[in-house]
């Protein structure tokens, strides 16, 4: 493409790009600007509108500095300033503003709008997070107002919007942050605490200065203090709320067990004892930490939903409302989509999205619905069609009919489920909680009689002080430490490994189930081939012509579509582009154009018949293509048929070897798609599936994969990102082998990275290595407590042993853990 | 002698680690949590030269 393109900036009469996006644009439609190197040319007065203000900020270094830049106009750049009053926050006498911008495209998008924000007076700082294309932006109130800038983003091509996080999402971000402060408070005086707990433990077995022994005791009371109180408040608090409630959690016992020692040791201060602070806050530290680690994988899922929630544009463009007789005579107007109710008919430009899902009533077009249904090619709309929210309207306009708004879209109702998920557990977790809910009532009654049967079967009046001590010895050593960080660690370090290996993976039940999987269903277009169509074939059927001429021919009328078709024979052609007049597109079928004096038509055989061309003796050589599994193409000059060209979406490298070692593994592989059979045919051979079902919906990739569960299969659908959303969902494990990684995270349960399906092999293996590690893991923490536990009752384990063991059961934890991340 | 130093030495401990923490809750109120993935791209996309070329950009480099 990058050839064809700097092959078209050259043309003299034809066509040349816009400075400014790098569309493509006729000559003679361009408007051209003189400036300081030369005339240049932009597509609409919009682009030249931004080149000015930016070239006028000194910030011309944009258009050198750019890479991997898209082409395409910017958005329509207006904003309206009541959207906006909500999410404006008073910090001191400044003002902040969080705002979502849309039409970033690079990293030097960041740029640019970082520098023309600071370049205006009364900024304070403008800081855009290019990850999620958020940007704070926060100033002084007398100096500049929000108006000013937004009017400035607008300026340099980009459209603010309101950045309104989910209430799910604050909710999350609160959780991560106060984990955050509270694991950071717990770790440094943990840390400090430890150098008195050393003192104290060497002076325990060697003998220390009574002096040094309470100095140091009461500085570690000091220290744990805020560790329990502070750190240990959400524990506090669930158990208390679980107690009302009667449920026995974990949270009870690690409250128990560090209170328990933590009151111990106070009252051993005092009355000259042993102190075991450092367990009380060990306990704490280390189950925070298990904490943190999952809010933080759950909080970064959270921002790719926020990012597939941006699709749905803010606005739409009103014709009739539902219950008035005529169209509005005021003409069309802008509203916010909120105030929408299904029966409004709303119009819908060429280049616009689709603001809700509705039925088409008039006009003809082609929408990309890629983002929803995952197929690469446009889908054609005309009356009586269905369009959903977010979908991008390519070149028609449309007249659409809502029926559904806010959480009854398609877009909407994606995005749910994915939160939903998001909010799930890990069913081995699960389990343990399960346990534990009658291993806590357990170990509570069996300290109760530890201190019970210790006070009442001695006859010595001073035997207080060994039953209290045997029974916190019980409440220490049974303390689930390991418990707590055996599925978060295992997962973490498992976590580690699969995302060197191009695996992102959303939460530990997705390891769980994925080690259990016996099916593989992929997706045809985009993950078993490269989602883009490659010309394999041109044929010449008339004489005088030659292959790089019907090309050329081609190439030229098809240069002013954006079709993908159009791009790869654009691709394919190597020579100059001539120049095309009273270029027509017809959406679904083919393109016109004329070149000279000639009428060339490209597109399928119905377009070309309907047009009066003649097939005749080229029918079998059409027949023989398609057999081929090939979608093909058919040129036409001045109604004779000229040739044929072929494109044919190509398999990826390494498919053949991972369904090989997926069958070696024992797994049913099979292939949906919605493409035609014979293409999907062609492609289950090259890669070696024999189970094929082709020409099915997204909703029917769905059904398929729900039939496979209620068969008792444990089913895995590999599909190229926010397409196959519904099926991605119903599989027990969604992979999406996407391009689009942080809006594809949404819908799937996994993402590889790179977009080619060989990782799901070492997703399958790494699983069931996560999951032995993480039943290791459980096992040696219970069995553990199955021994010391008694020990504990019996008196044999003084509490300084206890809380030993206990830290070792929690480096055994760790350490087994640790070994997934050599793999 | 013995018994100075060593509380001198508790006293240095704790004022070094408690300015740790202050340094962590000042870290963590000023965001510096929040965006662990930006500043590997601002890295990229960092100040112009004095000269206002970038460096190595010959003019037209686009893809």
């Amino acid at each position: 493409m990058s050839g064809g393109m700097r092959m078209i900036e050259e043309v003299e009469d034809g066509i040349c790009l816009c400075v400014h996006c790098l569309s493509e644009v006729v000559r003679k439609d361009a408007i051209v600007e003189e400036a300081a190197g030369g005339p240049k040319v932009f597509c609409c007065r919009g682009c030249l509108e931004i080149y000015r203000v930016i070239q006028g900020e000194g910030l011309g270094d944009f258009y050198t500095r750019r890479r991997h830049w898209q082409p395409g106009p910017p958005e329509i750049a207006r904003a309206d300033l009541s959207l906006f009053s909500e999410v404006v926050r008073e910090v001191g006498d400044e003002m902040e503003v969080d705002l979502l911008i849309a039409g970033i495209r690079c990293a030097s998008c960041v740029w640019l709008i970082e520098r023309a924000l600071s370049g205006l007076g009364g900024v304070v700082s403008a800081r855009v997070n290019y990850a999620t294309h958020r940007a704070r932006i926060r100033w002084r109130s007398g100096k500049t107002s929000l108006e000013e800038i937004l009017r400035r983003v607008c300026s340099v091509g980009y459209t603010p919007k309101p950045y309104t996080g989910s209430l799910f999402r604050d909710d999350l971000n609160q959780e991560r942050r106060d984990l955050l402060v509270r694991f950071g408070t717990a770790v440094f005086f943990s840390m400090q605490l430890m150098l008195y707990t050393v003192a104290l433990y060497a002076g325990y077995f060697q003998g220390m200065a009574p002096l040094y022994k309470t100095a140091f005791q009461f500085i570690s009371w000091g220290l744990a203090t805020p560790v329990l109180f502070y750190s240990g408040y959400p524990f506090m608090r669930n158990s208390l709320r679980g107690l009302r409630q009667g449920v026995f959690s974990m949270d009870i016992l690690i409250f128990l067990g560090s209170f328990s020692a933590y009151t111990y040791s106070a009252v051993a201060v005092l009355t000259d004892g042993e102190v075991y602070f450092d367990t009380a806050s060990m306990i704490i530290t280390l189950v925070l930490l298990g904490r943190l680690l999952e809010a933080g994988a759950r909080y970064r899922a959270g921002e790719a939903v926020a990012a597939l929630m941006t699709l749905q544009p803010k606005e739409a463009r009103l014709l009739k409302k539902a219950g008035d007789p005529a169209p509005r005579s005021a003409g069309i107007a802008t509203l916010p989509v909120q105030e929408l109710e299904p029966g409004d008919l709303i119009s819908v430009v060429p280049g616009g999205k689709i603001p809700l899902d509705g039925v088409v009533v008039e006009g003809v077009s082609e929408v990309d619905e890629s983002m929803l249904t995952g197929e690469s090619s446009p889908a054609v709309k005309q009356a009586g069609s269905e369009v959903f929210a977010g979908t991008l309207n390519l070149n028609g306009r449309l007249v659409v009919e809502v029926k559904r708004t806010g959480e009854g879209t398609v877009l909407s109702q994606i995005v749910k489920a994915v939160e939903d998920a998001q909010a799930r557990k890990a069913p081995i977790q699960a389990v343990a909680d399960r346990v534990v809910g009658w291993f806590v009532p357990a170990v509570l009654s069996v300290a109760v009689m530890t201190f019970l049967s210790r006070l009442l079967l001695s006859s010595d009046p001073t035997a207080l002080t060994p039953a209290l001590m045997n029974a916190v010895s019980v409440l220490v050593v049974a303390c689930p430490c390991a418990l707590g960080l055996a599925t978060p660690l295992a997962i973490l370090s498992g976590s580690a490994v699969a995302s060197r290996r191009g695996l992102l993976v959303r939460g530990g039940d997705v390891y769980e189930m994925a080690s259990k999987v016996d099916c593989i269903v992929f997706d045809k277009t985009g993950t078993l081939t490269e989602g883009r169509p490659v010309v394999t074939d041109v044929v010449v059927t008339a004489d005088g012509w030659t292959t790089e001429r019907l090309l050329g021919y081609a190439a030229s009328v098809e240069a002013c579509s954006e079709h993908s078709i159009s791009r790869a024979i654009i691709t394919a052609y190597k020579g100059r582009l001539l120049a095309v007049g009273r270029f027509r597109a017809f959406p679904g079928r083919g393109v016109e154009g004329i070149i000279g004096n000639e009428l060339v038509l490209v597109g399928n055989r119905d377009f070309l018949l309907m047009r009066g061309t003649v097939f005749n003796g080229a029918q079998p050589l059409y027949e023989q293509l398609v057999a081929g599994g090939k979608t093909v193409v058919a040129v036409a000059v001045d109604g004779k048929l000229c040739g044929f060209i072929a494109l044919v979406d190509a398999l990826r490298e390494g498919v053949r070897e991972l369904v090989g070692t997926l069958g070696d593994m024992g797994m049913r592989v099979m292939m949906v798609t919605g493409d035609n059979p014979s293409a999907a045919e062609r492609i289950a051979e090259e890669a070696g599936i024999v189970e094929v079902t082709a020409g099915v919906t997204p909703f029917g990739k769905a059904e398929i994969i729900r039939n496979l569960k209620a068969a008792g299969s444990v089913v895995a659908m590999v599909g190229d990102g926010i397409n196959d959303a519904p099926a991605l969902t119903e599989a027990h494990v969604g992979v999406a082998a996407g391009r689009a990684a942080d809006v594809a995270l949404g819908s799937a349960d996994a993402v590889i990275m790179n977009g080619r399906p060989g990782p799901v092999a070492d997703l399958l293996n790494l699983s069931g290595r996560i999951l032995s590690v993480v039943k290791q893991n459980l096992f040696w923490a219970f069995s553990y407590n199955i021994v010391a536990v008694p020990l504990a009752a019996s008196g044999f384990l003084h509490p300084v042993m206890s809380a030993v063991l206990m830290a070792l059961s929690s480096l055994m934890v760790v350490g087994n853990s640790l070994r997934l991340a050599r793999l | 002698m013995e018994m100075w130093s060593i509380f001198f030495l508790i006293a240095v401990v704790s004022c070094l680690s408690a300015a740790a923490w202050f340094v962590f809750l000042w870290a963590v109120g000023n965001g510096q949590f929040e965006d662990p993935e930006g500043p590997k791209y601002r890295m990229l996309e960092d100040d112009l030269p004095d000269d206002g070329n970038p460096p190595g950009a010959t003019g037209d480099d686009r893809p």
